[in-house]
């Protein structure tokens, strides 16, 4: 059993019941292959960087699990016949210092289900301290 | 010059803050290591280790894959509010 993680983004085209249903789907693909789903994280709809397939939006959804390596093949293949998927990303996490990056995410992806009023502080951004604008300029 | 004057003091940030993974999901962490055209600034100017280097461009090219940075910005493209949806 290796860790893996998998992002797909949903058609925003969908109604909110057909994204919960072709999530349920997607899940249900994982288990069916012997995986066992540590934690999901639904990030929602926000902005695609760029257009796929014409969409300018799309339902982010993470999902966390540790599966044999030779069932991802099986995997990646049934998302490809999904047509409700724009994209997904398949990560791997293989050595140590990944696997327990990997249970510190699934333990994030924990407390933010536990606690879903995380909706309304969204604008803390965290980026590395500097960058000072031109302060030479006089 | 100001750009040079920018990137002056260098030492790598990423060991100063002792990183050691870095989740690609976290886009708002990545703004510091791409230029204003999204593209991944060199270890020239940034000041990054070879090691954090390495990192931060994967994780940067695994969320171009995943949509949340994009791979060019050209005028065509422009983004209007660049990394406003950075989160």
């Amino acid at each position: 059993m290796r860790h893996y993680e998998n992002l797909v983004i949903v058609k925003p085209t969908l109604t909110a019941e057909e994204i919960q249903a072709s999530i349920k789907a997607i899940e249900e693909i994982i288990t069916s292959n012997g995986g066992e789903i540590a934690a999901t994280d639904a990030m929602g709809m926000r902005k695609l960087a760029y257009p796929l397939n014409k969409n300018e939006r799309g339902y982010f959804h993470v999902i966390y699990y540790s599966v044999a390596p030779s069932a991802i093949n099986e995997i990646e293949r049934r998302f490809r016949i999904n047509e409700d998927l724009l994209r997904f990303v398949t990560i791997k996490y293989d050595t140590n210092r990944e696997v327990t990056a990997w249970n510190q995410l699934v333990q994030k992806a924990h407390k933010k289900a536990s606690a879903p009023a995380g909706e309304a502080k969204v604008e803390e951004v965290i980026i590395p301290a500097g960058i000072d604008e031109d302060e030479d300029a006089e | 010059m100001a750009e040079r004057r920018k990137y002056k003091k260098r030492y790598c940030k990423y060991c100063e803050a002792k990183v050691d993974f870095m989740d690609y999901k976290d886009v708002g962490a990545l703004r510091f290591s791409l230029s204003e055209r999204y593209k991944i600034m060199p270890r020239r100017l940034t000041g990054n280790c070879k090691r954090h280097q390495d990192m931060i461009s994967t994780v940067i090219k695994r969320a171009r894959a995943a949509a949340l940075v994009p791979y060019t910005v050209t005028r065509k493209t422009v983004v209007t509010a660049p990394f406003e949806n950075l989160r």
